[in-house]
């Protein structure tokens, strides 16, 4: 009987079986060369890793944000208290709420970086619109992680951040009233406010952003990488790899990189808590979180005062401004994608990101001014 | 003319760089983060300036103690700092190697000649030391000046009706426009004199002779270990005992607290028990309502002692007024 074993099952390992079992009814080998043999025109480069990080630290949030809710109570009476009790109380409590936190800042920050890298490669054009529109979508998700999240330690600085976020909101044409009151539930902030922006926070948002990320990927991979922007074809036909394992290599630095980083910032400013939260703001001067800082400080000058010229001010430029990323794709046709050929293209991301760094700058400048 | 002399000493140099100093940069933080979970240094509101100091290490080494010394640029606490910036040489060597080798190979097309690594990192690392001090201090004259200046501006009758908010964003954008600009005049003049280090080490390398594709796969295989068993074995262990130790050194709570973060203390609160509650409040009304009680009697009494008072008062006030009167009646026809 011994003749009829199949002769490849014979000399396999435990281990072998049990993939071969596995791959036998799903395909797994199929599915791990459609993943890891994807070619990647003119070769690996760190500048692509930035979506795999953005992963990555959406991983570690939802991980270290569920450690967080095993001790965290989103009530009014207790949020600030259960909060102190992380920091102070539980066993690397501090540490995980710090990491959570700044953890959120690289988010951001990288979702500004694979933004950037993105337009200036010029990999929005055709035919990646969609895997763009979706990103803008995805990036609009990340916003408002950091909004819904600043809140829930219920210190001083998340009452009033959250205040001034959904008084921005507030002054959306039609629906921003409904917004507004919508997520307060009340006149001021309070338990019904909280409720919600936890509910949002750890079902709604995280829901949203694993079903995006997934269509993002998967436009990614139907439409292929861009690949550089410059280079004979001589050249980047040399250079073409795999995505393995050269660029996972690249991704797993870059993710180890950014994991060591946020660690790092986690000693460097652990989460400190204010006083509790009150309707009645104190010496503090309310502010929100610092990706939206530069907004905050516009809204300051003169000429954005007044109703209509806070709308204009928190809306209307705002809003114009992603329109207008939302249709690049579309107004933008001409193949080119060598960024030291779209002059204005590359003028318009400088100025933008100048005007960002000044006025989150004049904003802590601000700050200093009022203390 | 050959790529070679072509090549700008700026372009070069910029290349060279910007390259080594990203390549060891995540084995210079993993040792930073483990310096900082053991407590061996602790970095102060200047961490941007820190970030820069050890990213940029393979030209601030040796530029870092004199900028010490001359300008006092304080990173943080602790000895962990030294001893960084010392663990920092041999890994920026490896990366100056790399990048280095594969530059000549790619961009030159020259045959990278014995001890490249050690000779460029040492010339890198003397010329930031003398250019350094040079660039912090008149980086640091310019922008002190133009602060005082734009500051000055708005001190002026003109200006001093302008609104806090855009004072502060156009100064700001004057005084960032003037350093910056002088920040990166200095960057470029500095990232030059490196490229034409790199340029001198360039002279007297040989042509490799081979075709682009070979070269391509010359400079790809250098980074891929011959023994790719080994190598993983050893990465996998040094990264088990760094995040053992890792875990041994993170501090279980906050590590440095300071005033604004002491423990407070929170008081449990008793259990709600709605009937108790109900009657004590009772209780409390009860007491409350009599105590209102009295103070309203007692006061409608004092305001009756008072009338009382004003009454009696005005009748000895009439008296003498009565008893003048007769006094008053005419006594003569």
């Amino acid at each position: 009987m011994m003749e009829q074993t199949p002769p490849s099952a014979t000399g396999l390992t435990a281990l072998e079986k049990v993939i071969a079992f596995v791959d036998e009814r799903v395909g797994l080998k199929t599915i791990q060369a459609k993943m890891l043999n994807e070619p990647v025109p003119g070769g690996s480069r760190w500048a692509y890793v930035f979506g795999s990080i953005l992963l990555f630290i959406f991983i570690m949030q939802a991980v270290t944000g569920i450690l967080l809710m095993f001790y965290y109570v989103p009530t009014a009476d207790h949020a600030f208290a259960s909060t102190q009790y992380i920091i102070h109380e539980v066993d690397y409590g501090w540490f995980l709420l710090s990491y959570h936190f700044w953890g959120s800042t690289a988010m951001v920050v990288c979702v500004f970086a694979h933004m950037s890298q993105v337009f200036l490669w010029g990999a929005y054009k055709s035919p990646r619109e969609l895997i763009w529109l979706v990103g803008l979508a995805l990036f609009g998700l990340v916003m408002g992680f950091g909004f819904t999240g600043y809140l829930l330690p219920w210190d001083q600085r998340a009452y009033w951040a959250t205040t001034v976020g959904v008084e921005i909101m507030d002054k959306t044409p039609v629906i921003g009233d409904f917004m507004a009151r919508f997520l307060k539930g009340g006149a001021t902030p309070g338990q019904m406010t909280l409720s919600r922006f936890f509910v949002i926070h750890v079902m709604i948002l995280p829901a949203g952003l694993m079903g995006l990320a997934g269509l993002h990927i998967f436009l990614f991979r139907a439409a292929g990488p861009a690949g550089p922007f410059r280079g004979t074809p001589e050249e980047i036909k040399a250079k073409t790899d795999y995505f393995f394992p050269r660029q996972i290599w690249k991704d797993i630095v870059g993710m180890v990189t950014v994991f060591l980083t946020i660690c790092a910032l986690a000693f460097w400013e652990p989460v400190v808590l204010l006083e509790e939260a009150t309707p009645d703001p104190g010496d503090y001067h309310p502010e929100p979180e610092w990706y939206f800082l530069f907004l905050f400080q516009l809204l300051r000058l003169k000429m954005f005062g007044g109703e209509f010229g806070q709308f204009v001010g928190a809306m209307a430029l705002p809003g114009a401004f992603m329109a207008l990323l939302a249709a690049l794709p579309f107004i933008d046709r001409d193949p080119e994608r060598n960024i030291f050929k779209r002059p204005i293209a590359l003028i318009g991301w400088i100025m933008v990101m100048a005007m960002i760094l000044l006025f989150t700058i004049a904003a802590i400048i601000n700050r200093e001014f009022l203390d | 003319m050959t790529e070679r002399e072509s090549t700008s000493p700026l372009k070069l140099g910029l290349n060279v760089l910007w390259s080594a100093c990203w390549t060891g940069f995540p084995i210079k933080l993993a040792i930073a983060l483990l310096f900082l979970a053991l407590g061996m240094m602790h970095f102060e509101a200047r961490i941007g300036l820190a970030f820069l100091m050890y990213l940029a290490s393979p030209v601030t080494v040796f530029a870092m103690p004199i900028l010490s010394m001359a300008f006092e640029p304080h990173l943080g606490e602790g000895f962990g700092i030294a001893l960084l910036f010392l663990l920092c040489i041999p890994i920026d060597i490896w990366a100056m190697g790399v990048v280095s080798r594969t530059v000549f190979l790619e961009k030159l097309r020259l045959e990278p000649p014995d001890g490249l690594a050690l000779s460029l990192w040492i010339k890198t690392a003397l010329a930031g030391a003398v250019y350094m001090p040079i660039l912090w201090f008149v980086v640091g004259f310019v922008t002190e000046n133009s602060i005082a200046m734009s500051h000055a501006l708005f001190e002026t009758d003109l200006l001093k009706a302008v609104p806090v908010a855009e004072k502060i964003g156009i100064e700001l954008t004057l005084w960032g426009s003037v350093s910056l600009g002088v920040l990166l005049v200095m960057l470029l003049i500095g990232v030059t004199l490196v490229g034409r280090v790199i340029k001198s080490a360039a002279q007297s390398a040989q042509p490799t002779g081979q075709s682009y594709q070979d070269i391509i796969t010359r400079w790809d295989l250098m980074r891929v270990p011959a023994d790719q068993g080994l190598m993983l074995t050893a990465v996998t262990l040094v990264g088990v005992v760094l995040s053992l130790l890792f875990w041994a050194g993170l501090p279980v709570s906050t590590p440095h607290p300071h005033e604004c973060c002491k423990k407070p203390e929170v008081k449990a609160q008793p259990p709600y028990k709605p009937v108790d509650a109900l009657n004590k409040n009772e209780k409390a009304i009860t007491v409350l309502a009599a105590q209102v009680e009295s103070l309203e009697k007692m006061k409608t009494e004092e305001e009756a002692a008072k009338e009382k008072e004003k009454d009696k008062g005005k009748a000895v006030k009439a008296k003498p007024a009565d008893a003048k009167a007769p006094v008053k009646a005419p006594a003569t026809p």
